[in-house]
């Protein structure tokens, strides 16, 4: 078991660091960034200075080469010369160029040579130079430009409360509802309940919640309002001023009730959308395990069917749910980008995307990485969960 | 399960690309050429490698032969095909096309001739009313006379025209993917498709058509169609300059994506940049504006439309085409209710505006810091100075007197470059040599040379007494700080155009300062104050702000989140993601304001659910930066006229063209 884990571990680690690399190779590579915002920023009457590109490149670290630029957000190194024993270590390592174009270097031995690049940039020209402490020690560096200057990990942490709540509170009431109507359409296959809820399940699944979120909006938001009906709010997780809504009366702005108030809409919405596909999921696990033997001997026993269905049965059908758990841990933590979009949510969903827009890499990179690990440790979670509630399954 | 998961990520494509559709052409932004490019001929000092010795050499290396990208185009560098284009576009159809819910009239108000607004009073025919500008009204049939004359005829049958060897008029449309452009653009291809003109268009993503080495900026378009945004000061140099011109030869800089060279033109819209006289700066634009639309090198279309929503019991909004509603601020009253509320479409990324100027955190900006001025209607109006006058050769704030150059100067050339005077050179910041040239008082030519002599600007800008929110007077200490903080290189400022260009800065008492400009250099908009101030005795830990290095400002949460400032409103709290609550201030100025709380919601990117708020009546404000330019202006428009909410369609300053690259490779 240990070994299993450890080697499970390890690859956990490669698979991210790989991920890593790639997402942030591709985000640098992507069009946009600082350097175009910078441009955008500036009036038409002029174009940037030279020297303000060249200090925007210096700050984001955009003058150096893509792996030491890595290097410098995964582990926080190199900061500048290395120096061992008071001799500096190749101090003409070139990491960079600031600016494209062509030079020669001339040495003391009047031996030259050419570069295709007019400002290169040494090792030692990052002395003094703000890096972060790295990935590896958590710290994700500061936002570039959703939060000028404020540290990834404090943009994060506002939104993770939000996304919890949201996420959290879907997830269980989509699993605790489809838990029943799965057994029951199981066990009624082909019933008018069956039919129903299996309609419902593809409309549910069907129906993107950017769509169902907006009509939900509409119909319970605008026009329950305009009818003098007791409505829900349009968004937000919570109201800026107090509002009196007929019949439940007058709701105090940030309050518990107010809290409340403002999940409804987003919940149900998230609720119907995944209900679909766990329903579905148990029904047919729940299909599969009646007719096996057991299930057969137990009733020949003489049991009564309640007990057959929720112990013998049902127990069992639980068996590969187990494994759809590896999916929660990241959505718990990633959010639903749509759905928080629509009801402006304040959740790490669209602070993802949102910092996609603005080219906020730092950003996007932690969501990235952090949503990554959370998938690859899901995984291994669940597999060691499948062993304790399977006894049929051993790691080796 | 699959099933889930399949329409999940559909889902989730879907709507990422609408979002991203949907903030991403900021297609309206100007584009400012980055220079992060290969050199083609280069004068390099090259800095010793080895550490042991410090040498300089200097190195010559030869310049490749570049592609100059000055073979006239085939077919637009005939000025009788650009005409006929013109002549062939039923522009009422365009905005039609895509404003089809505005009455006739409101639509008439969008139309475009010139770079400039009708609206602007730089517009020519707001200057003279006989100005001479080309009109091209639709006309097909004089399309079709202009392209017979130009060898563009129609073979029996065809409804493409072809040229003496046969070759078809078909010509590369490029603009962005936005639906709003491609909705235009269809009309456009099919309105010259009468004329027997083939388009071919291709929507691409505006990273792209944008992108810093791709589509527009490397001149890659026969027709290429995005938007300028017009600014109270009409467009500079770098739209319509000769030296403007994006070639490779001068690694893409400009924005002269035309290749246009009028001499005339060129000239006056330089000298318009570079004199103070505001009536003879209205008789060069003219001259531009003139040539600009005879020539018919870039065809305008129309102005795009915007409008600022709000509640109906909210009284004292100012909505503007230039100037934010924020900038009203001070004068709101809400009836029934002390708390108004504005929807952002994003948050402010920092409070510390030296190094933001994105418009949300702009509108913040106003609410704790106040304004000096307001840019009402294409103009300037004074707030916070002195005698409600801005600073003026007329009433001596200002003085602009020749004065002798001497090696070691800071001088401004005509091209409005800045560099410093050495052993008879003009040499910028990087070592660059610049022009020779400048103007003197006159307005004439002068060889910039030890002993010449130039004009310089010396402007006193003065202020009202004030005092900060928490109650402390604005005191000279804090001017001086503004200044050294703007001008310090680690700042982080955005810019450091107009430091550069100051040879001295002086606080002379509580209230006002004195700006003394390079030798050389004529801002048109001299009279606005460049530096701002910051409490130098605010605490900070155990010292004041102005024993803290200025580098250090940026990541300081006082300046960066709860800033204090001279405005009409103070940050009392700022939930990350969600909401910035402001309070009055009642230590402002002009006295406390009526309104007392005012909360800035964020609904980030989600127009649609910030107008959905306000119909619900939980916002009280979508500005025109949030409501965008879509569905949702249309929402809120036509919400307005049933009277629920007000929201007056405004022509907004940015406006929509077509360009017609006039070279090629």
């Amino acid at each position: 078991m240990l070994n299993y884990l450890i080697r499970r571990f390890a690859v956990i680690v490669t698979m991210a660091f790989v991920i890593s690399f790639v997402s942030f190779a591709l985000l640098y590579a992507a069009p946009g960034g600082p350097l175009e915002q910078l441009a955008s920023m500036q009036s038409t009457t002029r174009r940037p200075d030279p020297d303000e590109v060249e200090r925007i490149m210096k700050r984001y670290d955009l003058d150096l080469d893509i792996g030491i630029r890595f290097l410098r957000w995964l582990i926080g190194h190199p900061r500048g010369s290395i120096v061992i024993g008071g001799q500096e270590i190749s101090p003409n390592l070139q990491v960079g160029c600031l600016k494209p174009g062509r030079a020669q270097l001339v040495y003391p031995d009047g031996r030259i040579e050419e570069i295709n690049c007019a400002k290169p940039v040494y090792l030692r020209d990052l002395d003094g130079r703000p890096v972060s402490n790295g990935v590896i020690m958590l710290d994700f560096g500061r936002s570039q430009q959703l939060a000028r200057e404020q540290p990834v990990s404090q943009l994060i942490n506002t939104r993770l409360g939000p996304t919890l709540l949201l996420m959290g509170l879907s997830t269980f009431l989509a699993i605790a509802i489809a838990i029943p109507i799965g057994v029951y359409s199981a066990v009624k296959q082909y019933s008018r309940f069956d039919y129903f809820f299996t309609t419902l399940a593809f409309f549910g699944s069907g129906m993107p919640t950017l769509f169902t979120g907006v009509m939900g909006i509409l119909i319970f938001a605008l026009i329950f309002k305009d009818l003098g009906l007791p409505y829900l709010p349009a968004g937000l997780a919570t109201s800026n001023r107090d509002v009196a809504i007929p019949v439940f009366g007058l709701i105090r702005a940030g309050t518990v009730p107010d809290r409340i108030w403002h999940l409804i809409l987003p919940v149900s919405v998230l609720t119907f959308f995944s209900l679909a596909g766990w329903t579905r999921f148990i029904r047919s696990s729940m299909l599969e395990v009646l007719r096996q033997d057991y299930v057969r001997t137990a009733r020949a026993k003489g049991l009564i069917e309640r007990v057959v269905i929720m112990k013998h049965a049902l127990r069992n059908a639980l068996i590969p749910f187990v494994t759809l758990l590896a999916g929660v841990l990241p959505s718990l933590f990633g959010g639903a980008i749509i759905t928080e979009s629509v009801f402006s949510w304040p959740g790490i969903g669209k602070l993802f995307i949102n910092s996609l827009t603005a080219s906020d890499y730092p950003v996007a990179i932690a969501y990235l990485l952090i949503s990554t690990f959370l998938t690859l440790v899901g995984f291994l979670v669940s597999d060691v969960l499948y062993t304790i509630v399977d006894p049929r399954i051993r790691m080796s | 399960m699959k099933t889930r998961k399949l329409s999940a990520v559909l889902g989730l494509t879907a709507a990422t690309s609408m979002i991203l559709a949907a903030c991403a052409a900021p297609a309206g932004t100007p584009i400012v050429q980055t220079v992060v490019v290969k050199e083609t001929e280069v004068v390099v000092e090259t800095k010793e490698v080895e550490k042991v010795v410090e040498k300089v050499v200097e190195v010559t290396v030869p310049a490749p032969q570049a592609a100059e990208w000055t073979t006239p185009h085939p077919i637009l560098s005939d000025i009788r095909v650009r005409q006929a284009i013109a002549h062939c576009t039923d522009r009422s159809a365009l905005i039609g096309s895509v404003y089809g819910y505005l009455p006739e009239e409101e639509r008439s108000k969008l139309f475009m001739d010139t770079f400039i607004p009708k609206d602007s009073v730089w517009y020519a025919r707001n200057v003279d009313p006989n100005a001479n500008i080309v009109d091209y009204p639709f006309d097909v049939e004089k399309a079709g006379q202009l392209l017979d004359e130009a060898g563009w005829t129609l073979p029996e049958g065809a409804r493409i025209r072809v040229n003496d060897k046969k070759e078809p008029l078909a010509l590369r449309f490029t603009t962005t993917n936005a639906p709003f452009r491609q909705t235009w653009g269809a009309v456009f291809v099919s309105s010259l498709q009468q004329c027997g003109i083939q388009l071919l268009p291709s929507y691409i993503p505006g990273s792209i058509w944008f992108g810093g080495n791709s589509g527009l900026r490397r001149r890659d378009f026969d027709i290429g169609a995005f938007a300028w945004v017009g600014e109270p000061e009409p467009p500079g140099v770098t739209l319509y300059a000769c030296d403007q011109i994006p070639t490779p030869a001068n690694n893409w800089n400009g924005q002269n994506y035309m290749g246009w060279c009028n001499e005339k033109a060129s000239q006056a819209i330089k000298q318009a940049n570079n004199t103070l006289d505001d009536a003879e700066r209205k008789r060069l634009y003219t001259i531009v504006q003139e040539e600009f639309s005879k020539d018919m090198i870039s065809l305008p279309l129309f102005q795009r439309l915007e409008a600022t929503a709000y509640s109906k019991d909210l009284k004292g909004l100012i909505p503007d085409p230039n100037e934010y509603f924020s900038a009203s601020a001070d004068q709101w009253e809400l009836a029934g209710k002390d708390t108004v509320v504005i929807a952002q479409g994003q948050e402010p990324a920092s409070l510390f505006l030296l190094q933001e100027s994105a418009a949300v955190a702009v509108v913040v900006g106003q609410l704790v810091f106040g304004v000096f001025n307001t840019s009402y209607n294409y103009g300037f109006q004074p707030v916070l100075y002195e005698g409600d006058e801005f600073p003026s050769l007329d009433n001596g704030g200002a003085v602009n007197a020749e004065v002798e150059i001497k090696d070691g100067d800071v001088v401004v050339n005509a091209d409005g470059d800045v560099g410093t005077l050495k052993d008879g050179k003009l040499v910028d910041i990087e070592g660059k040599e610049l022009g020779l040239t400048g103007k003197n008082l006159a307005g004439e030519d002068v060889q910039i040379a030890a002993g010449a002599k130039l004009p310089q600007l010396t402007v006193t800008y003065k202020f009202k007494p004030h005092s900060w929110s928490d109650g402390e007077p604005v005191k000279k200490a804090d001017w001086e700080l503004g200044y050294k903080v703007a001008c310090d290189r680690e700042s982080g400022a955005v810019s450091y155009f107009t430091c550069d260009r100051v040879v001295s800065y002086e606080a002379l008492d509580d209230n006002s300062y004195k700006v003394v400009y390079a030798a050389g250099y004529q801002p048109p908009q001299y009279y606005l104050a460049p530096f701002g101030y910051y409490p130098s005795h605010r605490k900070i830990g155990d010292k004041t702000l102005a024993e803290i290095e200025p580098k250090e400002f940026k990541n300081l949460p006082e300046l960066t989140d709860t800033p204090l400032g001279t405005g009409p409103y103070v940050i009392k709290s700022w939930e990350r993601g969600q909401r910035i609550t402001l309070e009055a201030n009642p230590n402002y100025w002009k006295g406390e304001p009526k309104v007392k709380n005012i909360v800035v919601q964020i609904f980030d990117a989600n127009p649609a659910g910030a107008v959905a708020a306000l119909l619900q009546g939980t916002v009280d404000v979508v500005g025109k930066e949030t409501l965008g330019a879509g569905q949702e202006l249309q929402t809120v428009i036509e919400e307005n006229a049933k009277g629920t909410i007000v929201a007056e369609p405004i022509a907004s300053p940015t406006w929509e063209h077509a360009d017609f690259n006039l070279n090629i490779r």
